[in-house]
This record gives C-alpha cells, structure tokens and sequence, in this order.
C-alpha cells in the first residue's frame, strides 16, 4: 500500500513536471514564432543602400571590349553586361529601361564610382589592394590572367617575357589597368593608350607589335579579328580577380552584390543552369582556350531572402 | 406494530427519482456544453473573416465594404483556413491535452467540480481530437511538431506502461523509439548547436522525454491553480496568436506596373480586389483604394509578404524548419521559388 502510494506520488510529481515544461516550452515556442529575424533580409539590406527607391540603375560598363562590353546599334551586350543585367534584375531593376549604361574607359572607373555618376561598375574591373582603399568590390565573378596578343606575323617570334622586353617590338596596354603596373614589374617598356582597342587598332596599323591585357580581354579582340591575331600562351604576373565595383560609401550596396553572385555561384555548384553559366556559355564561353567556371565570391554576407525555405 | 418491511422494489423507487433527475440535469449541461463549444467552433472562423475585411480596409468604411462586396465567403471560409488553421489546431490541441490532464485529475477526487477544459475534452467526441491533432500535424511549423508528441500523450492518456508488460521489454521499446527519433534529427540537431539555437535543441529534445511522463493525475492542490491559469494562458494566447492572424491579409500581394499616358511606368504594390472590363480595383498596400483603367496594366507579379521571411537557418532532411509538412511537401512539388525583380524595388 505504501509502494502504491509513493509510486502514484512520484507519478504525480512527474505529472507536474511535464505539463509545467510543455507549457514553459509552448510558451517559449509562441514567442519564438513572433520574434524578427536576427539575421539582416535582403530586403532590409536593399532598404539601407543609396539605390532605394532610385526609378532606375546607373551602370558603369565597357563599350570597346569585344565578349565583355560592347555597344552595338544602342544595345549593350558581353559577359559583364550580362553579369550586370543579372545584378540589376536581383536589386529590382529587371530590363534594360530600368538601367541606365554609362560607358566608362578603363582610367575612368573609380572616378565614376567616386564621383557617383555610376551606382555600380561592371567592367572588368580587377580587384586589388589599391583600388579597394578607394573603391569596394563585390566578387570575384571572373578570375583571370594576363596574356599578350601578338598580330599572326608575329606568332613564331613572341614566346616568351623575354621576347616582350626586346626593344624591337612595341608593347601596348591600356592606361590605369593592372596590366600596365604588372610589365613595369618585368621591365617590359610599354606603350600606354586609353583603350586595349587602341592597341589593337594600332597593331592593325602598325604601330605597335603586342598587347597585353587580361585574358578574357584579348579572347574579345581575337573574336573579332580571328585571322589577324595569336594569344600567346604565357601567363605572367598572379591571376585577377575581376569584380563588381561599388561605391566605398555604400557596405549594404557591396553585401547585396556579393550574396547575388554567391546565388548564381551556388546554383552552378549544384549543376544547375546559372546566371552566371548562360552569361559566359553567351559570350565569352567559345573563346576561351581553357573553360572556365564561375569563382567562389569573397565576403559574402549571411542575409535571409523569400526563397530560404526553398528545397536545396 | 411493526413497520412493514421495505422491500428492494420500494427502496429503489425512492432513490430513483433523484437519481433521474441528476442524471437528466447531467445530460442537460452535456448539452449546453456541447452547444456552447460547436457554437464557438463555427462562429469564431466567421467572426475573424470579418474582422479581417476591417483590418485590410484599413479601418475605412468605403473601403471595407468594397471589400465584403468583392470578397467571396467561400474565398474567405478558404483564405481564413489557410492562414488560421494553425492557430485553430494549436487552440484545440492545448484544450484537449489540458483537458485529459485535468479530468484525469479531478475523477480521483470525488466532488471536485471538474474544469471547463475537462468537461470540453468529455463531450468533445474522439474522431474530433484525432482530426485536431492531424490538423496540427500538418499545418505546425517542423520545429513545433514535437510538442505535439506530449500533448497527444496526455489528451489519450498514454503511458509508456501500455507499451508491455515487461519493464525491460518497455525500456528497451522506449529507448529504441526515442534513438530512432535522435537519428533522425541528428544532423539538424548539429546545425542547431553550431549555430548556438538552444531554444530550437530543447524544442527538439525534450518533449519526446516530457511525453513519457505528462500521463496521469496531478495532485489536488496542483489542479485548480492549474485550471484557471491555463485557461487564462489559452485566452491570452489565442488572442494574441490572433492578431497577426486578423491582420494577415485576405487578398495576395502583387505588384502592377501600370503606364501613364505619357509614357512613364509605375509600380504599384497592393492587392488585387476585382477587374472588369473598364478597370482593375487595386487596395495599396500603404492605403488606399486605386481604379486603375485596364489598358494602363503593363504588367502583374506577384510578391511575397515580410511575415514570410524564415527566422531560422536549419533544416530536417531538407524540409525547413519553419515550414509545416504541407508547406514542405508543397515545396517539392513546386522547387523552384523565384522572387520576381519588382518585389524588391517597392517599399
């Protein structure tokens, strides 16, 4: 009798213990349900960028890079441009009356950025320790090397660096790109022209013998003038990483881009069709010697979005 | 003189009557019980479904009206139950297994008035809290659904001693159902604890632990404490669970692209109440009623609303945890889930 009591007395006591815990529990669960994300949405993030409510987006493109950015008959198309249209439509800008171009040369890029003539530029811009003190990058979505492109007559006596810095032969780059830093490096003496197109138009004419420029750059040219050209297969300098760029004043603005990119770059992971894969199989795909596949961007920022719950 | 003797006939005659009548007043209160609790069942989906035409109207007459004018009651009925079924069930489940608890309690202490819970969970016939639970199970977020195992255990009274006879045998069933259980969850279980959501490790361990043990009485002085606080708690709550559900809106959210004569686009972010032929009746999401002639519409998209954002960032098998099975199940019909670009634009 007292073992049926002390047993129905713990049994009581348990009892207790569960309903007073479910409820705790239930309770905690009901508060749970109605808290706010803690992790920052996309759409809270887009509220803290300069480019909310903006009717339209202002992007820095290249108009002279065959395959990357180029302007034909009032229509823009390349890889960045379509990298840029992907960036647009992911802010809210889908279309192209939503975007307004703004052609920018090489040397122009961070003073359009600064200056805000341009909300974002999407021109081959490589990301380096020294532009990031004056300009910040959402990528890398494209990673590249330099190359030198010689005119077809040429092919069997360019190989190498060395033969670059023979004084014969009249090597041009385009002002302000890393190219032009990089053969300082190598001692190669360079001609400096505004445009990797000058160049090339001067290789035609005969004035200079080789350009150097980044890979994707010189595959855009070779597209245009197959029979006239040779890429020289001799990567110099590190790779580079070629990103968005985005006003410094503007964080929100550069974690937006980046988790955009970091999107596409986990839909290709998954062998999925991606932005980033029918923008480069479009463009610069054909051309390339080696494949490539879109980079992992850096510093992607954790934000919450409407598809999160999406099966992966 | 002796009394003659009373015979049995005569003595249940004279304690039938009362008998009678307590019984007829039992089956009296059943009744009204009964009646009370079907009259809420029914009339507090519809009194909500009002409610909520006034909230999207934005408190406005005109615009309330327009509304019940062009908002169907089976388009209500329907909009009402997709978005309050998991309060209803939740309702339901907490009074049922409360309920069973307290009733459970007070049959052991005779005369004890028995808790409304209680007498709800007598008249409230089985194949109801079963369907009540299965509601629950399928419109709970992943996250919640454990707590159901505790609630369920203590509405059907269930103890792990029904499982055998045998003690080891029971032990040996009830480790191998709750390490199963683990197994299953464990890698969410990780991503929780990676993530540091001690709330969402212990919504996920404890209460298959709790339902070994909710089963059986509470002690006398526990119950009537109990009973009143939790049917208070069960009022607050359904109050304040109700809000946000009064508020969530009847019609879906889109947003229209509508062009001027001059050329110029706008968008406009609000729900869609009718269009005919002249006009499309649009109700902005800031306020507002809008007669947008049709032949301005360019475009439609539609939008999904901020109290869609998930609060989480685990998974069970691939199924978030703040999705219900049905949302779940429905997102493997349909994977793809693309937010269209003139969401975002608008504020």
């Amino acid at each position: 009798m007292k073992v049926f009591l002390t047993r129905s007395r713990v049994r009581s006591v348990a009892t207790t213990l569960a309903v007073a815990l479910t409820l705790t529990l239930a309770a905690a669960a009901g508060c749970d349900s109605r808290q706010e994300p803690q992790i920052p949405s996309v759409k809270e993030t887009l509220s803290k960028t300069h480019i909310y409510g903006q009717p339209t987006l202002k992007i820095g493109v290249s108009t002279t890079g065959p395959l990357m950015g180029e302007l034909h008959g009032g229509t823009y198309s390349g890889f960045d441009v379509e990298i840029a249209r992907y960036i647009a439509a992911q802010l809210g800008y889908e279309g192209d009356k939503r975007i307004e171009w703004v052609p920018v040369a090489t040397e122009d890029r961070i003073p359009a950025l600064q200056g805000g003539a341009v909300d974002l530029v999407v021109a081959t811009f490589s990301m380096t320790e020294e532009r990031e003190k004056l300009v910040s990058f959402a990528g890398p979505y494209l990673v590249t090397t330099q190359e030198a492109m010689v005119p077809t007559r040429l092919k069997d006596k360019i190989h190498t660096i060395e033969d670059l810095r023979d004084p014969r032969y009249k090597v041009c780059t385009s002002g302000g790109s890393t190219t032009e830093a990089e053969l300082g490096r190598h001692q190669i003496r360079v001609f400096v022209v505004k445009e990797v197109g000058d160049c090339v138009e001067g290789i035609l004419a005969g004035r200079y013998d080789a350009v150097s420029s980044d890979e994707t750059i010189l595959a855009g040219f070779l597209s245009k003038h197959p029979k006239d050209f040779t890429i020289i297969d001799m990567p110099f300098g590190t790779s580079e990483q070629i990103g968005v760029g985005v006003p410094i004043s503007d964080p929100a603005l550069r974690d937006l881009v980046a988790f955009f990119l970091d999107k596409s770059y986990q839909q290709g992971r998954k062998g999925l069709s991606s932005p980033w894969l029918t923008a480069y199989h479009q463009t610069l795909g054909p051309w390339l010697r080696a494949p490539k596949v879109q980079p992992p961007p850096l510093k992607v920022p954790e934000l919450v979005d409407f598809d999160d719950k999406a099966p992966r | 003189m002796t009394a003659p003797p009373v015979t049995g006939a005569d003595a249940d005659a004279g304690t039938q009557t009362p008998r009678l009548g307590e019984a007829r007043h039992l089956d009296e209160r059943r009744a009204r019980a009964s009646q009370s609790f079907w009259t809420a069942v029914v009339a507090v989906p519809a009194v909500f479904s009002v409610l909520r035409l006034g909230v999207e109207a934005g408190g406005e007459l005109q615009t309330t009206l327009l509304l019940v004018a062009n908002v169907g009651p089976v388009n209500l009925l329907a909009g009402f139950l997709t978005t309050a079924a998991r309060l209803l069930s939740t309702g339901l489940v907490a009074v049922f297994a409360l309920g069973a608890v307290l009733g459970v309690s007070v049959d052991r202490l005779p005369g004890y008035r028995r808790p409304l819970f209680a007498r709800w969970a007598d008249i409230t016939p089985a194949w109801f809290v079963v369907a009540s639970y299965l509601l629950a199970l399928i419109t709970w977020p992943l996250l919640y659904l454990p707590l159901l195992l505790p609630a369920f255990a203590a509405a059907f009274q269930l103890r792990p001693d029904r499982l055998h006879d045998l003690p080891v045998a029971r032990v040996l069933i009830v480790s191998a159902l709750l390490g199963g259980y683990l197994v299953l969850l464990t890698p969410a279980l990780l991503d929780a604890w990676q993530q540091r959501e001690l709330l969402v490790l212990a919504l996920f361990v404890v209460p298959p632990v709790l339902a070994l043990g909710i089963a059986g009485p509470l002690p006398g002085a526990v119950i009537r404490p109990l009973a009143s606080a939790t049917e208070a708690a069960v009022l607050v709550m359904l109050v304040w669970a109700a809000l946000p559900v009064i508020s969530t809106p009847v019609l879906p959210l889109t947003v229209t692209t509508v062009q001027a004569g001059s050329g110029a686009t706008e968008d406009v972010r609000g729900h869609v109440v009718v269009v005919d032929d002249v006009n499309m009746v649009l109700l902005q999401e800031q306020g507002g009623v809008r007669y947008v002639p049709i032949d301005q519409v360019k475009a439609q998209v539609l939008c999904p609303s901020e109290e869609e954002l998930p609060r989480h960032r685990l998974r069970v098998h691939d199924f978030h945890v703040e999705d219900s099975l049905l949302e779940g199940l429905g997102r493997r019909v349909r994977p793809l889930h693309r937010i269209d670009a003139a969401c975002r634009a608008m504020g």
